[in-house]
C-alpha cells in the first residue's frame, strides 16, 4: 500500500448541522451530549409487539414538525435537508464555493419508512395512497437527489452505502475530493430514519438490548436503534482562511479498510479495525500517544465492544486513551452514525469537554480503558479519533485536530 | 493532482448476452445481438411493458459453487461471479491493496421484499436473520470482498442509470489517492418482480404509458423508454507502474474521470440546464486542445428525456467542429438492457476499442436527477 502521509492536512471543518434524537440543530445536540442525557425511549414509529426490544432513539415529534422541509418528502429527506441546510448556513460560504461544492451522502434506508407503510397496506389489503411518491424516494440515492436539487450544488454528487460506516466514509471520501483537487468544498454526511426492516432485522439477529444500550458495560446486552442526519462542510484550509471562515477542526487523516471475513461479524482479532485506525494515524502523521480521545463505534453488542476494545489495545495499548460511545445517548443511527459521531468529536475538541458513555454503571473489566462513565469530562485534547464499523466488515477511522493550534 | 496513473487490466461480466472475461465481452460487443426478450420467471402484469434482458439461471449456476448458490442471494452470486472472472482475467490476487467499487441502482431489493413478507405473513417469528444482511445494499461488495480477499476499501454507490460509470470513476480515485493499488469496479443489478412491475406501473419503462410499441430505441424517432436488463460487469483498474511491474496485460488507460451534478428535481431531466460549475463540464471543455475523441459511448437508453438531455449536454461541451461525428453517442442499452452493469460494459467497450487502436474514447453518462459522469479512455502512456 502506498504511504498516504498527511494526505488531509489541508482539509478543515467549517460548518456543522444535525437533526438528532435530542432535536433539530447543533445546540440541542451539544446540550444533550454534554449533559450525558440518554434519548433512547419507547419506540413510537414502528410496531414493537413480540420483539425483544421495544425502544429506540427517535427524533422528537415536535422537532420533526418544526422542520422547514415540505411534509410530502420522506422523513429521512426532511431530516437530511434540515441538517445539510444548517451546515451550509453555518459555514457561510460564498455563492461560488457553495455552487461548486461536492455532495457525498452516506445512506442505507433511503425513504424506506414510507415505502414500508405503502407495502404494509398493500399486503394487508388496506387502501393505499401516495403510492408513486413513496416508491420514488425509497432508495438511498433519493437523499442526494433532493439535496443536490434543493441546495443547487453542481459538484460531484454521490450516495455511499457502506452500512453503519456510511457516514464516516462520506467524510473520508469527501475529503479525498478536496485533497485530489477535484473540489475545494464538500458537503458530507449521513442520514437514516428509523425503518421497520432495520428495527425488525436487528431484533431477529438478537442484537438489540431491551433496555437503553450500555456500551462497554459488563452487563451490556446489545444496541439501541436510533435515527439522525448529520452533515459537515469540509473545505480546503487555504480557501477557508482566505474567506475568513470559521474553522471548527482540522480533518487530519482517515483510514478505510475491509475485513473480507464475514458479512455480519467483525474479524475476531479486529484486524480490519486496527488497519483502519493505523492508516488514519499514518495519514495524519500522528502517533497513538498524540490522540487524546477516541469516539468509539461502541454499539453495546457483546462482540463489537469486545473486538473494538481489542483493536484499541493493539493500537493504543491498555488504557492508552480516553474512550466513549455517543450511541449510548442517541442510539445507533445507522448510516448517520459516523457523521453524528464526527460532529460529536469535533464539538468535543472545540469545547474541551469529552462526552460520556451514558448508562455505564458496571464497566467491563475486560475493556481496559476509561470509558468516561455517565459524566462528560473536561479535557483539552489536541487530536481525537472517531471509529465507524459496519456490516460487510467495513471500517472507517477519522482523525480530527483542534481548529486553533 | 496526483501523479498516480490508472490502467485497465481486465474485465469480467455475467450479463444477458454472455459470461466471461475480456474475450467473451469482446465477442458479445462485436455481435451486438440483443438479448431483450419477453420476461420469464414471473408475470410482467397486465401493462404494456413485457420485455427484459435477463441472465439465464443455468449460466449463473455454472459460475458459482453449490455452497455459494445456497448461501448467497442471486444478485450476490452475479457479483461474485463477475468479480472473480475479472480478477482471473487480470491474473490479480487479493490482499490489503485490492479494493472493490460496486455501483447499483436497486441493490438486493428481492431480499428486502422477502424479509418484510416473512414478517407480514408470520409475525416476528417469520423474520429471517439470514436474509436481513442482504437488505443492506453493500452486501454485494461485502461478499465480493470476501470472495476475492480484497481488504482495501470496498465501497457501494447507489445511483440510477450511471451507477457503473460512477463506481469506475470512484475506483480510479481510490487508486489515485493511494487508498488502493488495484480496484475491481463496476456495477450490478438484477430484475425482480416487484421492481419490474412497479416501474412499469409508474411509466418508467418502455412504452411509458404511450401508444407506441415497446422497444429500446435510444436517440431514435419514437424512443419511448428503457427496457430493464440485469447482470454484473466489473473491470480491473490498477496503478500503472504496479501493473507494468507485474507484467499485466494493459488494455487502456483512464487518464481522467469526473462526475458532477446538473441540478434537476429528483427523477427529473432538464435538457439545456447549465452546469458550468460541474467537474464534467470543466473536464470536457479543458480537453478541447487534446486529440479528438474517436468515439463516444453514452447512457442514452431510450428514455426520451435522458436521450435528449445527453445530446444537448454533449453538443454544448464538446468541440463542435472536432467532435461532430460523435453524436448521438453509442448506446449499448438495446443489446444488454438498462442496469448498473451497463456503465461498466460501456467502459469495457471503450477499453477494447482503445486496445484495437481507436485512440481516445469518451464514456459519458447522465441520469434523471442530474448525476453526470465522464470517463476518458486512452491508449496507455509508454
Amino acid at each position: 500500500m502506498t504511504r498516504i502521509a498527511s494526505r488531509m492536512s489541508g482539509v478543515v471543518v467549517s460548518g456543522l448541522g444535525i437533526v438528532s434524537p435530542f432535536g433539530a440543530g447543533l445546540k440541542a445536540f451539544w446540550t444533550g451530549l454534554a449533559a450525558g442525557t440518554c434519548a433512547i425511549r419507547a419506540a413510537t414509529l414502528v410496531e414493537t409487539d413480540g420483539f425483544r426490544s421495544r425502544i429506540a432513539a427517535e427524533v422528537p415529534g415536535e422537532a420533526m414538525a418544526a422542520l422547514p422541509a415540505a411534509r410530502h418528502r420522506s422523513r429521512a429527506d426532511r431530516m437530511a435537508l434540515a441538517a445539510a441546510s444548517e451546515a451550509l448556513a453555518d459555514a457561510d460560504l460564498g455563492a461560488c464555493e457553495r455552487e461548486a461544492a461536492a455532495l457525498v451522502v452516506g445512506a442505507v434506508g433511503g425513504g424506506m419508512y414510507e415505502g414500508e407503510s405503502w407495502y404494509w397496506r398493500e399486503v394487508r389489503g388496506e387502501a393505499s395512497s401516495g403510492r408513486t411518491r413513496a416508491l420514488r424516494s425509497i432508495l438511498p440515492f433519493a437523499h442526494a437527489e433532493t439535496l443536490g436539487f434543493r441546495l443547487r450544488l453542481h459538484g460531484p454528487k454521490e450516495t455511499l452505502v457502506m452500512a453503519c460506516a456510511s457516514g464516516g466514509a462520506s467524510i473520508a471520501m469527501g475529503a479525498d475530493l478536496i485533497h485530489d483537487g477535484a473540489v475545494s468544498t464538500a458537503l458530507v454526511g449521513g442520514v437514516d430514519a428509523l425503518t421497520r426492516i432495520c428495527f425488525m432485522g436487528f431484533n431477529s439477529l438478537r442484537l438489540l438490548d431491551p433496555e437503553p444500550c450500555r456500551p462497554f458495560a459488563r452487563d451490556r446486552r446489545g444496541m439501541s436503534i436510533g435515527e439522525a442526519a448529520a452533515f459537515l462542510v469540509l473545505e480546503d484550509a487555504e480557501q477557508c482562511r482566505a474567506r475568513g471562515g470559521r474553522i471548527y477542526a482540522r480533518l487530519l487523516g482517515s483510514g478505510m479498510s475491509t475485513d473480507a471475513h464475514h458479512v455480519t461479524a467483525p474479524h475476531p482479532e479486529g484486524e480490519g479495525m486496527v488497519r483502519a485506525m493505523e492508516l488514519a494515524l499514518e495519514s495524519a502523521g500522528l502517533g497513538p500517544s498524540e490522540i487524546g480521545y477516541v469516539n468509539a463505534h461502541g454499539t453495546g453488542t457483546l462482540q463489537n465492544d469486545r473486538i473494538e476494545a481489542l483493536a484499541l489495545r493493539r493500537v493504543f495499548g491498555d488504557g492508552g486513551v480516553l474512550v466513549s460511545s455517543t450511541k449510548s445517548q442517541v442510539g445507533h443511527t445507522m448510516a448517520a452514525a459516523g457523521s453524528v459521531e464526527a460532529v460529536a468529536t469535533v464539538l468535543a475538541l472545540q469545547h474541551g469537554l469529552l462526552p460520556p458513555t451514558a448508562n455505564l454503571v458496571n464497566p467491563d473489566p475486560e475493556i481496559p480503558f476509561d470509558c468516561l462513565a455517565r459524566e462528560a469530562r473536561p479535557a483539552a485534547v489536541a487530536a481525537a479519533l472517531s471509529n465507524s464499523f459496519g456490516f460487510g466488515g467495513q471500517n472507517v477511522s477519522l482523525v480530527f485536530g483542534r481548529g486553533e493550534l | 493532482m496526483s501523479a498516480r496513473r490508472v490502467v485497465v487490466t481486465g474485465m469480467g461480466s455475467v450479463n444477458a448476452c454472455t459470461a466471461g472475461g475480456t474475450e467473451a465481452v469482446a465477442e458479445a460487443l462485436d455481435r451486438m445481438r440483443s438479448a431483450i426478450r419477453p420476461v420469464t420467471g414471473f408475470s410482467a402484469g397486465g401493462g404494456a411493458s413485457r420485455l427484459a434482458a435477463q441472465v439465464e439461471d443455468g449460466v449463473l449456476a455454472g459460475l458459482v459453487g453449490r455452497d455459494e448458490s445456497r448461501r448467497l442471494s442471486r444478485i450476490c452470486q452475479l457479483t461474485v461471479a463477475a468479480c472473480r472472472l475479472a480478477a482471473h482475467d487480470a491474473n490479480l490476487a487479493g490482499g490489503t491493496a485490492l479494493g472493490i467499487a460496486v455501483g447499483t441502482e436497486h441493490g438486493d431489493f428481492r431480499s428486502s421484499v422477502e424479509f418484510a413478507t416473512g414478517f407480514l405473513e408470520r409475525g416476528p417469528t417469520g423474520l429471517s436473520p439470514m436474509i436481513f444482511p442482504n437488505t443492506v445494499m453493500n452486501t454485494m461488495a461485502s461478499v465480493a470482498a470476501i470472495a476475492l480477499g480484497a481488504r482495501a476499501p470496498s465501497i457501494t454507490l447507489n445511483q440510477p442509470t450511471v451507477a457503473g460509470d460512477l463506481a469506475i470513476a470512484r475506483g480510479a480515485a481510490l487508486i489515485r489517492g493511494g487508498r488502493a493499488q488495484a480496484v475491481v469496479a463496476g456495477g450490478v443489478d438484477e430484475i425482480c418482480e416487484v421492481v419490474y412491475r412497479r416501474l412499469a406501473e409508474m411509466g418508467a419503462l418502455s412504452p411509458m404509458g404511450g401508444p407506441g410499441p415497446e422497444a429500446c430505441r435510444p436517440h431514435q424517432v419514437g424512443h419511448n423508454g428503457s427496457i430493464l436488463g440485469e447482470g454484473a460487469t466489473f473491470v480491473v483498474l490498477e496503478e500503472a507502474e504496479g501493473a507494468r511491474a507485474r507484467g499485466a496485460r494493459i488494455l487502456a488507460e483512464l487518464p481522467s474521470a469526473a462526475w458532477g451534478n446538473v441540478p434537476a428535481a429528483p427523477h427529473g431531466a432538464r435538457p439545456g440546464r447549465a452546469d458550468r460549475a460541474s467537474p464534467v463540464c470543466r473536464l470536457l471543455r479543458a480537453r478541447r486542445a487534446a486529440p479528438p475523441f474517436s468515439r463516444c459511448y453514452g447512457s442514452g437508453n431510450g428514455d426520451p428525456r435522458v436521450d435528449d438531455w445527453e445530446c444537448s449536454l454533449l453538443e454544448r461541451d464538446l468541440d463542435g467542429a472536432q467532435d461532430r461525428g460523435l453524436l448521438p453517442p453509442t448506446s449499448l442499452a438495446p443489446v444488454f438492457g438498462q442496469h448498473a452493469g451497463l456503465g461498466a460494459l460501456r467502459f469495457g467497450a471503450a477499453a477494447l476499442d482503445v486496445s484495437r487502436g481507436a485512440g481516445r474514447v469518451l464514456v459519458h453518462g447522465i441520469a434523471r436527477g442530474g448525476c453526470r459522469t465522464a470517463l476518458v479512455v486512452a491508449p496507455p502512456e509508454p
